[in-house]
């Protein structure tokens, strides 16, 4: 069909589309730092109210009811709706009074008894009192598994009993120590008694009326929610040092999927704040016209959790010699932020009664190594160890970043233990552990109470590995019952300390939440779960 | 001509019965368990109560044996009622709905913005008497087609949004928002459909009825343009349906680059949450736009080239 | 996912000037091209000469064939393991292509990727060359009942969105090389039952397969001897420009989080994994991009000169 005309030569075209488009990119990707807005050095220090911040996250999950989320960015959202009965005070750990002035816990912890101050109103006007607090209760029971938060809280719930306008007593079948500090998270944030009769998917669209000093003002599906301030909010906790109305007029939270995106929309001033730029952007936003704020998120650090019913995993020599054979340390980094921690016990930090495990999650290649010899485990030719003709080879289930693992199978490889990597979605992960087929499970748990501990490893409980009861579990049940939190830690590090040992428990590192702001943004930081506090936020005005 | 019409739209309708259906057992077999999906909301599954989700499971008729789901799935997509998405209970037909206006908006926008772009550079890489500068606009479309979309919608931001601040990164609000996205989104079929038409640019420009206007004298512009073109046009017109598949794929990548609301971002969503209705929702939707373009350019083609008679239709045009 | 534009000409364009030429316009629908004179190797020498960018083309294949087939030819190293400490480099007379966020050297991942990736690509082409040629032989050879069957079954195909069906199909059976090149190859059926169809439809109708059929032949003999040979220029040209297409197919695959697993390197893994570093670390993403950009515009070209040596025949 094309007609030749003699002696015509051809370009190289695809060298020469190949050598276009290198320049092309190269051109673009040369390593820029971050340029942000170049804010003026003196700015005033007085909160100015007004204004709007953009703070972006990373998906919508659909779902914007504190009682129903589950999710990081929902939950930053919602938590800024709802008050709680009690607050937890970011930095000693504390349950401070919140709409309840004050509380009385039975003996036991199986009955709460809680008064609450007069003067707190929903957004729609109608009081905080007794009663509405019961119909919130009753309400997340009734949801269900939607609620899955709140009714792991509310496990043996009896009942609210009112006995005054301002005062209620709530009662467990069983004793709940945990509860006090439940009763401060979102999750048991208190709605108007209007919501509770609505739809969960229209409390879901965000069709609800909260308590907090932040009203939903829209709602729109995959690309943004804007939360306007209630006028006439004067019931914050004792755990803010802000009093009255939000400074903030709205605040917006775009959904942007993208890291680099995200990135570059806070370096070219397209939004304020994040919580969500990978550690590897970090260092641009480190000063620059921009601040950065990290706190390690309370609860159970991220760590591999061996499903003891499987065959590798129910050897304790190759679970104490994985958890010996990780380089924590080199973890963080390598693959983390600067102010990152390697776990140093079950639990992470800045979680109350916290103790330091000490040498127990020391790197000690050679002890691994011994460890693995002594049980009979030989190297074999490429370098992975066996046993009666079986490698020793097994598998994590995950659906977060990759990297951090990629790191432990590297370790690992090194005495001898072939990890394999099994990336999945978050849906099939779900079921997959549901289905039980899986050697490793890893993720981390973030609650502000060592009563996570036990909820996940007491093998009365979740039982995350699967096994029979053993001492360890004695100290973890009766940990739910002690009210006096001497008492409670000591049962506690203890019960850690057993889980290290027999490697029920494999902590790696812990995670922690970084906001990236620029410098007009002041006053946004972190509540005592790790979890965002738009209250106290304010913008400087251009 | 009724008759055809008939006959077709009886083929249609098999096509979205097939598409639905497979699209339906396809899903089924997905490994997860939507209760706990929902149940979870978008985070790690606490520790429910099995009884609780064994309720969740019955709320939303999971509980069935899987004929009977069908069955009434069937049922509800017949009357574009496919459920309540899983993930936040919301009517999935809604969802759906709510997401197309921008979609539209977006593979409009860079329908025309390829078409556009395609036929410029098409008629610009015959056009010129330089042959220095035909190699180089020749060699364009071949760049275009093979640098992954993604890469370029990134590198574009980087450029133009990040460091010129020329045009926003983010949202779906004014034509600023829609400039990247949109020509991001052109350039592969922009680039296919230059080098189809510029290829039969080529070819036609030897056939005996152009020699003949160039021998009556008319412009050398008005020659090229004038019939060449019209003559091309067909090929490139059979292209037209391919382009509107490549654009509404290309729109899954776009939308998660440039976080815009639309069809692909909540295709990609619903199916990495395993939303089963939302799902199908968005097969139903995509195989009626598919089986109504097609008909519409199978009923266009006779008007294009008398040559080609309906019953031998485009079937024997090589796609 | 792409297009292809050979058509009849009408028949009072072709001039018949002589027996071999007849023969060849029942056979091929056109007249001969003149030869030039000379030895095949001479000619085909010729023909490469005057074609520096086919000859690229060929190469930058072959290359990346030889680092499927003999990765630790062109990269010593581990692709798996690196030095932590030694993470993020640029490109440097040490590291060709850098290093990538936990130091292992971009330039081994890239050869050790290709030959995950040529696999992936080519199963993914096999499959739709060979499900559909065989629905487009099927139909064109049959016509009737089994055309229309066969023509709603590639609709139906067309009707869902590629990502989608790419999408369900992973999720359904899992993520893994196979998988994805399962559902990329599904996604190419179309097309090449189209084009399969198109031409053994322009052959069987030709008078010579007519007289074939007459005469005796069993319609094996009549496929296989003159029908498939007849169809198969613009199928292969097919072949070339679906491999490009599946090459990009498995890259946004990748970017959608379907990728392969770590750590094994696999070139859209590579590049969409390396997309978070393109402000501070372009290397990750650009470079193994680059040489994806190559494969695909070298495919593109080979299929573009199949194309006009079926036509020049």
């Amino acid at each position: 069909m094309t007609s030749r005309t003699p002696g015509r030569r051809a370009v190289p075209l695809p060298s020469l589309a190949v050598l276009a488009s290198g320049a092309l990119l190269l051109g673009a990707c040369s390593s820029g730092s971050g340029t942000g807005p170049d804010e003026g050095a003196s700015a005033s220090s007085d909160p100015v109210a007004g204004g709007d911040l953009r703070f972006a996250i990373t998906v919508d999950s659909r779902c914007i009811d504190p009682q129903q989320v589950g999710n990081n960015d929902a939950i930053a959202v919602a938590r800024q709706t709802v008050a709680s009965l009690t607050a937890q005070d970011p930095d000693s750990g504390e349950i401070v009074p919140w709409l309840a002035e004050s509380w009385e816990v039975s003996d036991d912890a199986s009955s709460y008894t809680f008064h609450l101050r007069d003067d707190a109103t929903y957004a729609d006007g109608t009081p905080v009192d007794a009663e509405s607090v019961k119909t919130n209760f009753d309400a997340i029971v009734a949801l269900g598994a939607t609620a899955s938060l709140g009714s792991q809280y509310l496990v043996g719930y009896e009942g609210t009993t009112v006995t005054d306008a301002q005062t209620l007593t709530v009662d467990f079948a069983a004793p709940s120590a945990q509860f006090l500090q439940a009763s401060s998270t979102f999750s048991l944030g208190l709605l108007s008694p209007a919501s509770a009769d609505l739809t969960p998917e229209e409390r879901c669209a965000g069709d609800f009326v909260g308590s907090g000093p932040f009203s939903v003002q829209s709602y729109t599906q995959d690309q943004e929610i804007v939360l306007a301030k209630v006028p006439g909010y004067d019931w914050s906790s004792d755990a803010d040092e802000h009093t009255g109305e939000a400074y903030l007029d709205t605040v917006t939270f775009p959904v942007i999927p993208e890291s680099s995106v995200r990135s570059g929309s806070l370096a070219s001033g397209q939004i304020d704040a994040t919580a969500a730029i990978a550690a590897v952007d970090q260092p641009q936003f480190d000063g620059n016209g921009f601040w950065l704020e990290q706190r390690a998120n309370p609860g159970v650090t991220y760590q591999l959790f061996p499903k003891e019913s499987s065959p590798l995993a129910s050897d304790e020599a190759v679970r104490v010699a994985i958890s010996k054979g990780i380089d924590r340390q080199q973890i963080v980094d390598t693959v983390l932020t600067e102010r990152s921690e390697p776990a140093t016990a079950v639990l992470s930090h800045s979680t109350p009664l916290f103790e330091d495990l000490g040498d127990a999650l020391a790197y000690d290649p050679d002890g691994a190594e011994q460890l693995l010899d002594d049980a009979g485990w030989v190297v074999g030719d490429d370098g992975i160890r066996e046993k009666d003709g079986q490698r020793l080879s097994t598998t994590v289930t995950f659906w977060q970043d990759p990297a951090p693992l990629e790191l432990v199978q590297q370790q690992l490889r090194q005495i001898g233990v072939d990890l394999q990597l099994q990336h999945v979605e978050i849906a099939e992960s779900t079921a997959i552990k549901e289905s039980g087929d899986f050697d490793f499970d890893y993720y981390n748990l973030t609650r502000s109470d060592p009563d996570v501990l036990r909820l996940i490893f007491s093998a009365n409980a979740r039982n995350i590995n699967d096994r029979a009861a053993e001492e360890v579990d004695d100290l973890l049940d009766r940990s739910a019952a002690a009210t006096d939190p001497a008492e409670r830690g000591q049962l506690v590090t203890e019960a850690s300390r057993l889980l290290v040992e027999h490697g029920h428990a494999i902590p790696v590192y812990e995670l922690s939440t970084t906001i990236a702001a620029s410098d007009r943004v002041h006053g946004l930081t972190f509540e005592g779960s790790s979890r965002l506090d738009f209250y106290g936020a304010w913008v400087q005005q251009s | 001509m009724g008759r055809y019409i008939l006959r077709r739209a009886a083929q249609g309708l098999f096509v979205l019965w097939a598409a639905f259906t497979i699209a339906f057992f396809v899903l089924y077999l997905l490994p997860s368990d939507p209760a706990a999906l929902a149940a979870g909301a978008g985070g790690e599954v606490a520790d429910v109560d099995p009884a609780l989700l064994d309720d969740l499971r019955a709320r939303y008729g999971l509980d069935r044996p899987v004929l009977v789901q069908y069955v009434d799935a069937l049922g509800g997509a017949v009357r574009l009622d496919f459920g309540p998405s899983y993930q936040s209970g919301a009517p999935a037909a809604s969802l759906v709905a709510a997401a197309v206006p921008q979609t539209l908006l977006l593979t409009g926008v860079a329908l025309a913005l390829a078409v556009v772009g395609g036929v410029v550079l098409a008629v610009a890489s015959v056009l010129p008497r330089s042959r220095a500068l035909r190699q180089v606009l020749s060699a364009l479309p071949p760049l275009g087609v093979a640098l992954p979309t993604f890469f370029i919608g990134l590198v574009l931001l980087q450029w133009l949004s990040f460091r010129a601040g020329l045009l926003p990164a983010i949202g779906n609000v004014g034509w600023q928002s829609l400039v990247l996205p949109a020509v991001t989104l052109a350039i592969p079929p922009g680039a296919q459909l230059a080098q189809v038409l510029s290829r039969s640019l080529r070819g036609t420009l030897g056939e005996p009825y152009v020699e003949t206007a160039r021998a009556k004298g008319a412009g050398r512009l008005r020659v090229q343009l004038g019939h060449a073109l019209r003559n091309a046009a067909i090929p490139a017109f059979t292209m037209l349906g391919v382009m509107v598949g490549a654009l509404l794929g290309g729109a899954v990548v776009t939308e998660t680059v440039f976080s815009r609301v639309g069809l692909g971002r909540l295709t990609v969503q619903s199916v990495n949450a395993q939303d089963v209705p939302v799902v199908l929702a968005v097969v139903v939707l995509s195989a009626l736009v598919f089986v109504v373009t097609t008909l519409v350019v199978d009923l266009l083609y006779p008007l294009l080239d008398p040559r080609i008679e309906r019953a031998s239709t485009p079937r024997t045009v090589a796609a | 996912m792409t297009a292809t534009t050979t058509g009849p000409r009408p028949p009072e364009e072709i001039e018949v000037a002589d027996r071999e030429d007849a023969r060849s316009i029942l056979r091929y629908g056109r007249a001969r091209r003149p030869r030039a004179a000379g030895p095949a190797v001479g000619r085909a020498a010729r023909h490469l000469v005057r074609r520096p960018g086919l000859v690229l083309a060929g190469l930058v294949l072959l290359l990346v064939a030889a680092w499927a087939t003999a990765p630790t030819l062109f990269a010593s190293g581990d692709p798996i393991t690196g030095v932590p400490a030694d993470r993020l480099l640029p490109p440097s007379a040490a590291h060709l292509l850098g290093t990538d966020h936990l130091g292992r050297d971009v330039w081994t991942r890239v050869v050790h990727g290709a030959s995950l990736s040529l696999r992936t690509t080519t199963l993914a082409v096999v499959v739709g060359l060979v499900v559909g040629s065989a629905l487009g032989l099927l139909a064109g050879f049959l016509r009737g009942w089994v055309d229309d069957v066969v023509g709603r079954l590639v609709d139906v195909l067309l009707a869902v969105p590629s990502i989608l069906l790419s999408l369900a199909i992973i999720t359904a059976l899992g993520t893994g090389p196979t998988k994805i090149a399962v559902a990329v190859g599904i996604g190419a059926i179309a097309t090449f039952a189209r084009v399969m169809r198109a031409e053994v439809l322009r052959t069987s109708t030709s008078v010579y397969v007519e007289a074939a059929r007459a005469s005796g032949s069993r319609w094996w003999t009549v496929l296989g001897r003159h029908v498939l040979p007849n169809s198969s220029g613009p199928v292969l040209a097919l072949v070339a420009l679906e491999f490009g297409g599946a090459v990009l197919a498995v890259s946004a695959l990748s970017f959608l989080g379907y990728g392969t697993p770590p750590p094994t390197p696999e070139w859209g893994s590579l590049i969409s994994g390396g997309r978070d570093y393109l402000a501070t670390a372009w290397w990750l993403t650009t470079l193994p991009g680059l040489v994806i950009v190559a494969v695909v515009l070298s495919a593109n070209r080979i299929a573009r000169a199949l194309e006009t040596t079926g036509e020049d025949q």
